[in-house]
């Protein structure tokens, strides 16, 4: 009557909370060291953008040398020194210190931009997927529209029209206006991608056996969402939020290239990079070097990680 | 449980009256059951047969309102209890889902959720019908993985599904089906996808859960074998309608129905010399959308008639327990002249393949 048990009687060590987040540690033969160099990477970086304001090599970012310092400027070529490791700009800053002050407001803004577009994008590519009709038929054509839609003029828009300059008051917070127009555009822009991506995994979801049986139980269509739907999402969701988060990188340095992201005196890789890009030719090529590196880098990073959980994931999926 | 002690322990639980469920697609109406009528007995087991399309998971899940909404038409009345689910709304069948009937899915590799574990998927209908906490969820989760004997219960409600076998997986279905003590159990293909020595554990659990509990089965298959040990009545379904209905002894002592006949002779016996050739049934179900016009298996029936062609059959009762619906059913004098001719046939046929 019962079937045969061939594993062995259960362990007696329950898992520790991170071991059942991140998995059992592989030996070290086995690491993948992209994956691993990546985080590692991103540690580091983000270590130094969390702290960036009270590292003391760093608050310096945008001050001016002074003195002897100042007068050697005549014979400006921004070469990596001693006391300046990337350089420094056609003023005299720090390039290294910029960089990562600069690390910080980039990351702030592409990690709001896809939160945000994650929360958005998912709820609605989640309720077009699972209710259908004229809902899905309208959502749709709304993000066919956004899709469609040329990135630089909505930049121009929103951030020419409506987040121009001065500061933004919501209570608690406060913000540059420009800083919030940037993640607005970067948000609206990412939203129809990924509530396209989740509305189409939503679809093949609740076709799923498991999604009817839940009904045939009495369960909700919230519930049906909530428990048995978005657990399932997020794994894709998370995959593609990384590789998106690259994108969106990418996507802050164009805007500030064109001069439609973060103003004076906050630099992020984008601005420094339009910033020195005319000094290039009179050997000031460092200052626009090391912006690109870490950018290409944190991108890089990003992405192998975005890899890396989508092909876990998989690997689940597929054993099922 | 204390529904349980409420319940009347016979008499009829549900009543289908002139069934329809079809659904328009871009080709056409199609007619996936088409003026089905039965009664069900408390406690007693139905099982539901007919080959691949003919309708049968549809009926029942028209009978359990499990069906899109979208482009599904349903006309009859199914009663349950007295209430006529047919009318209900999404709303009002949450009511009877889960605590009055419930469904066991052909496959257990994905009816259950890959993400969630055993015992949560058993606890939450426990939770959200019967307001249980936390505690007491996991307790009755564990008594009921006792129930449908999965080896090392307590182990199993911290695991996921992938982490158990099918049979095993089959066995916490049934758990989280039961686990609200339905009335009304529905088994549709339990034991399609698991193989051969566990379907007959698990066709034996789901009867005997059903002596426990006085519940009322509806077991849906493809399979006669299934049915034959594990049902008190059958009713053989065709292209969307009941050809025959009879208590399940009845049917396999005294089919009418030629379909059934048919169906029966195409199970290879173990008696038969090998290699002996199967017998099939010639031919395909027909097309909903354009159904026959007269009885829907004549196009494939070896003793249809012109009446056959044109004329419906009403499904007409000989006794109180076996009804069907045919012009000529076995038995007749029609049919048994045609056997004779049919007999004759295969022997000029065995004949001339010998010389």
């Amino acid at each position: 009557m019962t079937d045969i048990v061939l594993d062995t009687p259960s362990k007696p060590a329950k898992p520790s909370p991170l071991t059942r987040l991140i998995g059992r540690v592989p030996p070290i033969r086995k690491w993948k060291w992209g994956f691993v160099l990546s985080v590692a990477y991103l540690v580091v970086l983000t270590f130094f953008a969390v702290f960036a304001n009270v590292l003391p090599f760093i608050r310096r970012y945008n001050e001016l040398p002074k003195g002897a310092a100042a007068r050697k400027l005549a014979s400006y070529r921004g070469k990596p020194s001693g006391s300046y490791w990337f350089g420094n700009d056609k003023l005299g800053r720090d390039t290294f210190a910029r960089s990562v002050y600069a690390a910080q407001k980039t990351l702030t803004i592409g990690l709001a931009s896809i939160v945000a577009a994650l929360v958005i994008g998912g709820l609605l590519g989640m309720l077009a997927g699972y209710y259908r009709g004229w809902y899905d038929r309208v959502l749709s054509v709304i993000f066919d529209v956004l899709l469609a839609f040329p990135a630089i003029v909505l930049a121009l828009i929103v951030v020419g029209r409506f987040f121009q300059s001065g500061r933004l008051n919501l209570g608690l917070f406060q913000m540059d206006k420009r800083f919030f127009g940037v993640i607005v555009v970067l948000t609206l822009l990412s939203v129809a991608p990924l509530a396209r991506i989740v509305r189409a995994q939503t679809l093949a979801l609740s076709q799923r056996e498991y999604v009817l049986a839940a009904r045939g139980l009495g369960a909700s269509s919230w519930r049906i969402l909530i428990r048995e739907i978005l657990p399932n999402l997020l794994p894709a969701m998370f995959s593609v939020a990384f590789t998106g988060l690259a994108v969106l990188l990418v996507a802050e340095g164009g805007l500030a290239f064109l001069g439609f992201s973060v103003q004076l005196p906050f630099p992020t890789w984008g601005f420094m990079i339009n910033e020195a890009r005319p000094d290039i030719v009179k050997g000031g090529g460092w200052a626009v070097f090391f912006p690109c590196i870490l950018l290409f880098l944190t991108v890089l990073a990003f992405n192998v990680i975005g890899d890396r959980v989508a092909r876990r994931f998989d690997i689940r999926e597929a054993t099922l | 449980m204390t529904s349980a002690m409420h319940r009347p322990q016979d008499g009829t639980l549900l009543e289908l009256r002139d069934v329809r469920t079809h659904f328009s697609t871009a080709r056409g109406i199609v007619r996936a059951v088409d003026g089905v009528s039965f009664t069900l007995e408390r406690g007693k087991a139905l099982g539901i047969v007919g080959e691949s399309g003919s309708g049968k998971t549809i009926l029942a899940r028209s009978i359990m309102g499990l069906l899109p909404k979208r482009g599904t038409i349903r006309q009859g009345e199914v009663l349950y209890a007295g209430d006529d689910l047919a009318k209900l709304d999404l709303k009002g069948m949450r009511k009877f889902w889960g605590q009055e009937m419930s469904m066991i899915f052909q496959d257990p590799m994905t009816s259950l959720n890959p993400l969630m574990k055993i015992g949560n998927q058993i606890g939450e209908p426990l939770r959200v019908h019967l307001g249980m906490d936390k505690e007491n969820a996991r307790a009755t989760a564990l008594k009921l993985l006792q129930d449908v004997k999965i080896p090392e219960p307590e182990k199993r409600l911290d695991q996921y599904p992938h982490e158990l076998s099918g049979g095993m997986r089959q066995r916490a279905m049934i758990a989280i089906a039961l686990a609200c003590g339905p009335t009304l159990l529905f088994a549709d293909e339990p034991t399609t996808a698991l193989d051969v020595t566990v379907q007959a554990q698990i066709l034996d659990l789901i009867q005997e859960q059903r002596r426990d509990r006085n519940m009322s089965v509806i077991l849906v298959t493809h399979d006669l074998g299934v049915v034959a040990g594990h049902t008190d009545e059958i009713a053989v379904m065709y292209a969307g309608t009941l050809a025959e209905k009879a208590t399940t002894a009845e049917l396999f002592a005294n089919m009418k129905h030629p379909y059934t006949e048919a169906l029966l002779r195409s199970i290879p016996k173990l008696d038969q010399p090998s290699h002996t050739r199967l017998m099939a049934i010639g031919g395909r179900p027909p097309d909903l959308i354009t159904p026959p016009t007269g009885c829907r298996f004549a196009p494939r029936c070896p003793y249809a008639t012109e009446k056959c062609r044109t004329e419906i059959p009403v499904l007409e009762s000989i006794s109180a327990e076996h009804s069907f619906a045919c012009w000529n059913p076995v038995g007749s004098s029609h049919w048994q002249s045609k056997q004779d001719e049919l007999a004759s046939n295969a022997g000029l046929a065995s004949a001339g393949g010998q010389a």
